[in-house]
């Protein structure tokens, strides 16, 4: 085994991947700050200029650039209160008001800080615990794989919990989508109108450039005539690396952060904006000055920012070692390894144990990168905040329109991603959470493939499913996933009282 | 400003016409070829083809372009290819997944829709079981199949997948029903391996790794002959059972390409097949190079997909929706 890790190692540390991952978390600063263009849409259109690269290359330049959106966003949230991605959004509780005092340098010192450290400690259990879960998950047979698949759906209902119906029907909508195509077991065509295009069915990361890229494109064009880009507060930040006072002070919520960040990571579904929120809270009540919470406390900022970090190591263990992803973004990085012929799962550490490791430590070195190249650059890097959006759009169009080609050189791809692109708007315009039908996506045609395998394998026994202790124990957690929104609601609703 | 432009753009305009009239008269190859590979990149098709494609782009002197066209079984790439035009510059890189996806009907053609140019390479399937379990050999595994009809489980890849085909052939010839259980490319491995499953059928190059590290034992092939990767592993007919159907790949162009493009084609391809590089890889993923000529390579594909519509119609599979 130990060869193997040596063998990721090297790997990850050739110079090409040590490019890769700093390029990568550049462009994850970038794409990061720019409010509106999340990090799911900002690996989306990048993934197909990977194909090109080996699979360890192009892996690595994805996790740089996950590493470095989450760390990215923060930034517009300190310095603008606007947060550049969903995952900031407690930060800029407290990072603004900072920014407004005149303390943005301090502000984004400790974010940047906190974010390194929720993201090493993450790794460090992405590196300990993934081995022993993927050896666990070989023990899984197709039962418990439709179980803990299913488990995985249930999570659209924590997305649901504004509207169920609208959440609900996004996952159906998913659902049917899956069916297009070949049959996954049976491997005859379904609603393919005798089209040989239809017959490889809808590719999902077609599917979710349209989904998320278009609308998201679409509102951006609506905003440049209202607003004009907020200006930038004062040109120096003055010091960055915080003051020995500032880092006692962020100990105790950076590690609440990390260790509250990994858990909801590993947790299917959650993702950084409640791994955020949660923390931030803690941190609160934990706090021997709770009142400065709101106000600019150091506190409020090193406490979300080192849980969205630890967010993504936490999102790649259930995805590197079950292949079901975390969060929308390690859903992208599934279809990224699937193109390069790599598997997630278990079988991926019995087979291809040097490129998991490779993997994880392409992890660790995007968080160097990160805590680098944002120090080094930052005064440079915030001017993306004021690049004009009339250049970065058409950018984006073209990347999306290129993006759905490459995947499999089809023509037919780039019309499905339109037609994504009109339903992604449609449901903008509904209020319809967009998340529910992609986890649909990912997750529907293996849901099909495990029920049907598992009930050919027993000869039509349901019984199966409740007879194995892994598929009972996701079946319970399912059981759970879907209540939890409903218990929060009533909780909240009694404390209101 | 706007001459120069003008100037330019009629100059480029000019270059194009005159090109294009020098490819109708000149000899073929005269413009990049595209390679399309049925399946995603990464895979063994993937790999192999590439390797192939960049071999003959040496000897033909234009580059072969490899392009995935994935989906559907192949069954994309086909269409695509059967419908480009017949001039030898689109080249399917075939599999035994030609023989399938016709048979089992998703396509609306027969394998005979296209001209083939030969074969590269071949593999056997594999017959194979966990490693220290019960079964040693073949007699084994159908003493205790016969013990036991129809609950013994082999997995495939699926469901009228060739591996599916071979899995049938291998039940028919020692006579006892198992369940066929289509775990799938990824899970077919692993399923053996955790127990769910208790043989597989695979092909070659997806089981050596785990035959090498002795967790799983490969009992007999599908093969005729003995096979050089895995010489001293029985196959099917040395042992008196009667399955035969070997995994090949190779090339297909539209119907309706001249025979001498053709006839370049094959020949290029035969080549490139035993080019260092690619024997080389031939002999590190465990297939044989052995290529075939058009002529050769038509009747080697009557055969086995009288083969393959034969297993499919005893397991009530075959749909074939070629117009006789």
């Amino acid at each position: 085994m130990n060869e193997e890790i040596l063998a990721g190692l090297m790997q990850a540390i050739q110079l090409s991947s040590l490019m890769a991952t700093g390029i990568g978390a550049l462009l994850g600063l970038v794409v990061g700050m720019i409010p509106g263009l999340t990090i799911s849409a900002g690996i989306i259109i990048v993934l197909p200029l990977t194909f090109v690269l080996s699979p360890a290359i192009s892996i690595a330049l994805l996790l740089g650039l996950y590493a470095g959106g989450m760390m990215g966003g923060s930034f517009s949230a300190i310095l603008l209160n606007i947060p550049g991605t969903p995952s900031a959004s407690a930060t800029a509780l407290d990072g603004y008001p900072l920014t407004v005092k005149g303390e943005a340098g301090r502000a984004l010192g400790v974010s940047i800080l906190a974010s390194f450290v929720g993201g090493i400690f993450s790794f460090f259990c992405l590196y300990f615990i993934a081995p022993s879960l993927a050896n666990l998950a070989l023990e899984f047979r197709t039962q418990d794989l439709f179980s803990l698949v299913f488990f995985g759906l249930t999570v659209i209902c924590s997305f649901a919990a504004k509207s169920l119906i609208k959440g609900l029907l996004s996952g159906v909508i998913g659902l049917i989508i899956v069916t297009v195509g070949q049959d996954p077991v049976m491997g005859t065509a379904r609603f393919t109108f005798g089209d040989a295009n239809m017959l490889s069915g809808i590719h999902f990361l077609t599917a979710m450039i349209g989904l998320f890229a278009i609308p998201q494109m679409m509102e951006s064009l609506l905003e440049i005539r209202q607003v004009s880009n907020k200006p930038l507060p004062g040109a120096g930040f003055g010091r960055i690396f915080p003051k020995f006072s500032d880092l006692k002070a962020m100990r105790f919520p950076a590690a609440i952060g990390a260790f509250v960040g990994t858990f909801i990571g590993i947790l299917p579904g959650a993702g950084g904006p409640i791994a955020a929120f949660i923390s931030y809270d803690y941190a609160k009540k934990i706090s021997s000055k709770p009142n400065e919470f709101g106000e600019g406390s150091v506190e409020g900022i090193a406490a979300p920012e080192a849980a969205n970090n630890a967010v993504t190591g936490g999102a790649l263990i259930p995805m590197m070692t079950l292949g079901i992803p975390g969060d929308p973004v390690t859903a992208i990085l599934i279809g990224a390894l699937l193109v390069h012929g790599l598997a997630p799962g278990p079988m991926l550490f019995l087979e291809q144990a040097d490129f998991a490791y490779t993997i994880i430590f392409s992890f660790f070195i995007a968080n160097v990168f990160n805590l680098l190249i944002a120090m080094a650059g930052l005064k440079f890097l915030v001017k993306v905040l004021s690049a004009p959006k009339s250049i970065l759009l058409p950018t984006i169009a073209l990347l999306c329109v290129i993006g759905s080609y490459a995947l499999r050189n089809s023509f037919f791809d780039i019309y499905v991603m339109f037609f994504f692109g009109l339903i992604g708007i449609a449901m903008r315009w509904l209020k319809m959470p967009v998340v529910p039908l992609l986890l649909a996506l990912v997750l529907g045609r293996q849901l099909e493939e495990h029920l049907r395998v598992s009930l050919t394998s027993s000869k039509g026994d349901i019984s199966v499913f409740f007879t194995s202790p892994f598929s009972v124990l996701f079946l319970c957690l399912s059981l759970v996933s879907i209540l939890w929104p409903f218990v929060i609601e009533r909780r909240k609703k009694l404390a209101t009282k | 400003m706007k001459k120069i432009r003008a100037v330019v753009l009629s100059l480029t305009i000019f270059t194009f016409l005159f090109a294009s009239i020098n490819l109708v008269q000149a000899a073929y190859p005269e413009k990049p070829i595209e390679f399309i590979i049925p399946f995603g990149a990464g895979g063994g098709a993937d790999i192999e083809g590439r390797l192939l494609a960049k071999e003959m782009s040496k000897i033909l002197g234009v580059p072969v372009v490899a392009i995935n066209k994935p989906g559907a079984g192949g069954a994309v790439t086909y269409t695509y290819v059967k419908n480009a035009k017949p001039d030898g510059y689109t080249v399917a890189w075939n599999s035994t997944s030609i023989l399938t996806v016709t048979n089992i009907g998703n396509v609306p053609y027969g394998h005979d829709a296209m001209t083939h140019v030969g074969r590269v390479e071949y593999q056997p399937m594999v017959f194979a079981v966990k490693s220290g379990g019960k079964w040693n050999s073949m007699k084994d595994f159908e003493a205790d199949c016969k013990k036991n009809p129809n609950s013994l489980k082999v997995g495939n890849s699926s469901i009228g997948s060739a591996t599916h085909i071979g899995a049938i052939a291998v039940a028919n010839a020692i006579g006892c029903d198992v369940i066929h259980v289509p775990l799938g490319i990824k899970r077919r491995n692993a399923g053996l391996l955790s127990g769910e499953t208790d043989a597989m059928i695979a092909p070659l190059t997806g089981a050596i790794k785990l035959a090498k590290a002795k967790k799983i034992m490969i009992l007999s092939h599908l093969s005729a002959g003995t096979n050089p990767v895995v010489p001293d592993v029985p196959s099917m007919k040395s042992l008196g059972y009667d399955a035969e159907l070997d995994l090949f790949r190779g090339l297909s162009v539209p119907k309706g390409t001249p025979a001498e493009v053709t006839a370049k084609l094959s020949d290029a391809m035969g080549k490139a097949a035993q080019s260092s590089a690619f024997m080389d890889m031939a002999k590190k993923n465990g297939f044989t190079v052995a290529p075939m000529d058009v002529a050769t390579f038509e009747d080697y594909l009557e055969r086995d997909n009288k083969v393959v519509k034969a297993i499919m119609e005893v397991a009530g599979l075959y749909q074939s929706k070629a117009k006789k």
